[in-house]
């Protein structure tokens, strides 16, 4: 029960509404300038204090009286209210392609049936994963006391009805055969959290802003014969967030980011397509590149797309791979990030698409995972991170849980994980990381702000000495280092027909990283040899017990982690507007280089193409 | 949540509507009907038809034009000097950039809940490769899942005037386009050579050359005016039994260029606006019945009034509160009126579709009509006909009008049914046996390829009745068929019908306002029902029409994509139309009782 809510309710039901409307915008800025010296956004106007009176009220009623005759009741209802603003724009070549403001704000119900111990939840009903107990619905963005209730009666109404099929579904695979734990709980308590305060940002950025930006930068990409396409886009958004639940949790929180992203496109004299793109976020325009800093980037991607265009396929190579700066966050963001949240992967899946969860560190505290050079930190509550802003943290986690700074990995033995209400051991409670949603309707725990920190670091010219040595010491002709990773997000291509598409969907492994988009081969002479088509082979976990070096540099590096794979974003990847990504989780990674003592690697060729028949036009101004 | 793979699973039949679904439909055994046919004698006075129409060339003004026409045309020219030289030769190549500005607003119970303005460029090259006897878009004979044809997507170009920015982004998907047009004609004539049987209709029909500039249309409108009155409105339509009520509008500004290989240059400009009423409510049984009132024009200042708005909100109160304690109908077959604009649907639906040319040689169609050519399939009072260069009927403007089709086209009328004869098919530039030409009606929207689609569809008779006198004529009609009551329906929502050669070439549309009449002139709202039937014999049955036409406005949505249309009919009195139980989804009320809405309500 929530009493404050209801008593706040009543009381507003006496007053003049004219004394608690929301302050004006002009008003609010005004009084946040004074306080705050900056230019803050003001609060919101979609969800005010009668918003969540409204539903907390609606809550109540639904927590106590919500009934189906011989069907269990509702234990536990949560709201999460959403209200996303954001201004993109994209150009190509000096002119706009796309410019949008979206706004939009969500109301999510997840209602919990059957108890603590055992519940509906984290279980995906076979061919009707829809049934997940979690129903959403949009609010207008105009606070509407009655037209709030009124969403919060249907989606609570709507998820209740889903969790009674989902529970009756799962207890009955659990008799059919599952092998779950049963002392295990489906849901462990924690404190309710009162943190009404809203949290205010700076302001967004405007379209018009954004899109002056665009265009100068997009416009360095002109009367480049040898490229195919490009574009420049900008982002600037923000989320505010609201949690409400009946043990009495009332928390909010802000996001607030800023992104700019470059995408070239061109092919190889052997017909293989080819992208390059340089992606950064930051809390506002302020911590991204300068505009100087990113035409020089501009250029190197220009440059880069022409040195592909000659470069020679990687070949097979089995070896010692060096990954350097955003390879080693690609490394760490792909292949072990996924495997540090604890939350068992949901009921219901069979083998193969659980594993899309991670899963492979579930059973492994205690036991060492890593090289003994190396620790993990997960710090959601850092806003900077190697001199950089950080987009990763919050102050509340998606289960109204205070977010906490996690020891995940210490000198390479994995002390804990990161951990969501929903809990794969006895006796293990939330440690505020519920972010990312999966099938089965439950909050998973998931990494937000992760630091990597090495022992021993040597300068990056030592490491790259130590990588040849090294291929030298295994008989190889030369070491490998992978400077960026691919990131479907960005750069998934309309060059597809309807047919290879579905042979794309036919033969990728999902289970594989995206490929490397910068990678050289490095000789023992410490010559760098930019190659092509490296994709590596599916890296076991145990391959992170032999990281043999890490350098002294670090490097800090935001994204958002997607919930779909990286064939879900190269088939529907949103290329239609080329915005920024703004859609999955804010993400951080901060870490030295890491040299991998053994890594398989495919070489790629996938997608070769004749070369166009009409050469590119000429601009004729 | 699950992945649905964007190609889709299996096409299944093709199911054409305006907004219908599908369900499933257990049938009840008719009842024994009288034999004799009814015979009405009806006075020769014509339906009432008054128009205003537009040819497509005027307004031309040449002064107009835009440089874009320009860049399209060099960029069209370089690729054909070069495309057409090739071992697999392009032998067409058309360029079609639209510019749409979408201007959305939606209240919802005194509230906006939408607010939206965006404006968007895209670009759809259409490539053919071999020859107009046989290029890439023919259909294979096995190809259910599509795979064959064009991708569907979004061809990006930026905004402006720049040459380098525009030809870059028209040479990039013509490349695209190229290349995949040349992978589809290759399976093309593998198919083609295992085939016994031989498709004799071309592929394509040439056009000649078409230019023609109309100048920039501008939309007008205030926005916080109509912020206003759409939160006003929904206020007003949230209440009796409503538990969703939401007023919005649309308004679009639209910017068409396009440039072909055949020499054409047209450059298109238009606005429309649109207007809609919603209000719905879940019946104690669980059907989800809404009702719905659209108004259309040509600007924002065409849509009604506040008092016009006032009107529609009650009259969709009033009947959604009616539709929440109306009975549930059971099956029948037997005499109906269908009103003006629920006659409208009915022919868009059962008529026009069937009616689309390239449905008479695709292998997979039922080809209902191919063999009617020149045969009676109505009365003889009754004529058809599809004209797009109507503004204007009997004081409503017509949302199907358009100069030019998607193919560089210009816009004709055509002849359908000409006192009862079938004489004429839709036709977009895929020609059938017969009909070699276009008539202009290939439409689309943006990033699919074009098929042949209505416009402005007019039913009209040589003879009719005052609209009183036909309910007269029903209640004659009910006695004669000795049937308990006769049916009247005011408001169609759509509907779907089956052209694939592997279902029943049935029909089915989804009445939401239904009476039933009895013979002692009493009307009961009804529930729950659908009318289906065979196209062939509804046809058949009419039997009396009314002097009174009415318009349907609305948008229709098939294979290629939504398009605006009209469909003007008068009342008809139908002989014999059947009724089926509608689908209604398995689900519940809420479990608990609305918070308190109306205490708050203004």
């Amino acid at each position: 029960m929530n009493r404050s809510r209801i008593a706040i309710a009543a009381l507003l039901a006496l007053v003049p509404s004219t004394l608690v409307a929301a302050p004006t915008r002009e008003q609010a800025k005004e009084s946040s300038k004074a306080a705050a010296g900056e230019q803050k956004s003001p609060p919101s106007k979609a969800v005010t204090e009668d918003i969540l009176d409204a539903i907390a009220e609606e809550m109540n009623r639904q927590m106590t009286q919500l009934e189906i005759p011989g069907a269990p009741r509702p234990y536990h209802i949560a709201y999460k209210i959403t209200e996303v603003e954001v201004n993109d724009v994209a150009a190509s070549l000096g002119h706009t392609t796309s410019k949008r403001n979206r706004h939009f704000v969500n109301l999510e119900a997840r209602v919990r049936v059957g108890n603590q111990q055992l519940d509906n939840s984290n279980f995906a009903v076979a061919q009707a994963e829809e049934i997940d107990a979690t129903v959403a619905i949009n609010l207008p963005l105009e606070a509407t006391p009655r037209l709030a209730k009124r969403a919060a009666w249907l989606v609570t109404d709507a998820a209740y009805k889903e969790a009674l099929m989902q529970l009756r579904a799962k207890l009955e695979s659990r008799r059919a055969g599952g092998a779950r734990a049963a002392d295990v709980p489906s849901w462990t308590p924690a404190k309710a959290v009162v943190e009404e305060e809203q949290v205010l940002v700076p302001e967004l950025e405007t379209l018009d802003d954004l899109e002056a930006r665009a265009k100068k930068l997009s416009a360095t990409f002109r009367d480049q014969p040898h490229l195919r396409d490009s574009r420049v886009a900008l982002t600037s958004y923000l989320e505010r967030r609201w949690y409400l639940n009946t043990e009495g949790t009332s928390a909010t929180d802000t996001r607030r980011a800023s992104g700019v992203v470059l995408v070239a496109s061109g092919q190889a004299d052997d017909g293989q397509p080819l992208h390059q793109y340089f992606l950064r976020y930051g809390h506002t325009a302020k911590d991204l590149p300068t505009d100087k800093e990113l035409e020089a980037e501009s250029r190197k991607l220009i440059q880069t797309i022409a040195a592909l265009a000659k470069a020679p396929l990687v070949g097979r190579y089995s070896g010692p791979v060096l990954f350097e700066g955003e390879g080693a966050v690609g490394l760490l963001r792909f292949t072990l990030a996924p495997h540090l949240g604890g939350t068992p992967v949901p009921e219901g899946l069979n083998p193969q698409e659980a594993k899309t969860f991670g899963g492979a560190l579930t059973d492994k505290v205690g036991l060492r995972v890593l090289s003994p050079n190396l620790s993990i930190v997960d710090d959601p509550t850092a806003r900077e991170g190697g001199g950089h802003a950080l987009i990763g943290g919050y102050k509340t986690d998606d289960e109204g849980v205070a977010a906490q700074r996690v020891e995940v990995v210490k000198n390479g033995i994995l002390k804990t994980l990161l951990l969501s209400r929903t809990p794969s051991q006895k006796g293990q409670v939330s440690n505020g990381h519920a972010r990312r949603t999966a099938a089965g309707g439950a909050f998973h725990g998931s990494a937000t702000n992760l630091f990597v920190i090495g022992k021993g670091g040597v300068p990056r010219a030592t490491l790259r000495k130590k990588l040849a040595a090294q291929a030298r010491a295994d008989g190889l002709d030369y070491g490998l280092v992978i400077r960026r990773f691919d990131d479907a997000a960005v750069t998934s291509a309309p060059e597809f027909s309807r047919r290879e598409l579905v042979q794309m969907i036919k033969t990728t492994d999902m289970q594989l990283p995206p490929p490397a988009v910068l990678a050289y081969r490095v000789y023992p002479n410490g010559k760098e040899e930019l190659v092509r088509g490296v994709q590596l082979a599916e890296l076991p976990i145990r391959a992170w017990k032999d990281v043999i070096g890490v350098s002294r540099e670090t490097t800090t590096y935001n994204f958002l982690a997607a919930g779909e794979s990286q064939l879900q974003l190269k088939l529907t990847g949103g290329t239609d507007d080329g915005f920024v990504p703004s859609a999955g989780i804010e993400s951080a990674i901060v870490t030295p280089d890491l040299l991998l003592k053994e890594v398989d690697v495919l070489s790629a060729s996938a997608g070769e193409r004749p070369a166009p028949v009409v050469p590119k036009p000429i601009a004729t101004k | 949540m699950r992945w649905h793979y964007p190609l889709g699973a299996a096409a299944g039949l093709l199911l054409l509507g305006c907004g219908g679904g599908q369900g499933t439909v257990k049938q009840a055994p008719p009842p024994p009907m009288p034999d004799a046919k009814l015979e009405v004698d009806l006075p020769s006075i014509p339906t009432t038809l008054e128009m205003s129409r537009s040819e497509p060339f005027e307004r031309n003004d040449p002064s107009k034009r835009s440089p874009l026409l320009d860049i399209m045309k060099a960029e069209n020219e370089r690729q054909m000097a070069v495309l057409r030289t090739q071992p697999e030769p392009a032998y067409y190549l058309a360029y079609q950039l639209v510019e749409q500005r979408v201007v959305n607003l939606e209240a919802e119970g005194g509230a906006l809940v939408t607010d939206s303005d965006d404006t968007a460029r895209n670009l759809d090259v259409e490539v053919r490769v071999g020859s107009p006897e046989l290029d890439n878009t023919r259909n294979l004979a096995s190809d259910d899942n599509g795979l064959n044809g064009p991708l569907t997507r979004r061809g990006v170009v930026p905004f402006g005037e720049d040459q380098q920015a525009i030809a870059n982004a028209l040479w990039l998907e013509t490349d695209r386009r190229y290349r995949e047009a040349v992978t589809a004609l290759g399976y093309v004539r593998q198919d083609q050579q295992t085939l016994k049987a031989q498709q004799s209709a071309p592929d394509f029909a040439p056009h000649g050359k078409e230019v023609y500039v109309e100048a920039p249309a501008k939309l007008e409108f205030d926005k916080k005016q109509w912020s206003d009155r759409l939160k006003r409105c929904s206020a007003k339509a949230l209440r009796g039994h409503a538990t969703r009520g939401t007023c919005s509008v649309i308004f679009q500004q639209n910017t068409a260029w396009f440039v072909n290989s055949e020499g054409s240059q047209i450059q298109l400009s238009w606005t429309n606006a649109q207007l809609a009423v919603s209000v719905g409510v879940k019946a104690e049984d669980g059907m989800s019945l809404s009702r719905l009132e659209q108004r259309f024009g040509r600007q924002p200042s065409d849509l009604p009034s506040d008092a016009d708005i006032d009107q529609m909100i009650a009259t969709v109160t009033k009947d959604l509160d009616a539709l929440h304690d109306a009975p549930l109908a059971e099956p029948y077959v037997g005499p109906a009126i269908l009103e003006g604009r629920a006659a409208g649907v009915f022919f868009h639906e059962v008529f026009g579709h069937r009616i689309e040319g390239h449905r008479q040689k695709e292998l997979t169609s039922g080809q209902t009509f191919a063999s009617y050519v020149g045969r009676d399939i109505a009365p003889d009072w009754l004529s058809v006909y599809d004209d797009p260069s109507i503004t204007v009927l009997n004081g409503t403007q017509l949302n199907g009008f358009y100069r030019f089709d998607d193919e560089g086209v210009r816009a004709q009328r055509v002849p359908l049914i000409d006192h009862g004869k079938l004489v004429g098919f839709l036709m977009g530039r895929n020609p059938i046996k017969g009909f070699p030409q276009s008539n202009g009606h290939g439409r689309r929207s943006p990033g699919l390829p074009p098929v042949a689609r209505q416009g402005n569809l007019v039913v009209e008779a040589t003879k009719s009745v005052p609209r009183e006198d036909l309910e007269k004529l029903l209640i004659e009609e009910i006695k004669r068929q000795n049937r308990p009551y006769g049916m009247i329906f005011t408001d169609i929502s759509g509907g779907f019908t089956n052209t694939s050669a592997f279902a029943p070439q049935a029909f089915k549309v989804n009445p939401v306002m239904a009476y039933k009449l009895y013979p002692d002139g009493r009307k009961e709202l009804v529930r729950g029902i659908d009318i289906s039937g065979t196209p062939l014999v509804a046809l058949q049955s009419i039997r009396a029409a009314s002097r009174e036409v009415e318009t349907f406005n609305g948008v229709c949505g098939a294979e290629s994509g939504w398009v605006p249309v009209s469909a003007s009919a008068p009342s008809l009195l139908i002989e014999r139309l059947e009724i089926e139980k509608g689908y209604i989804p398995p689900d519940r009320p809420p479990l608990l009782n609305p918070p308190a809405i109306r205490k708050e309500a203004p």
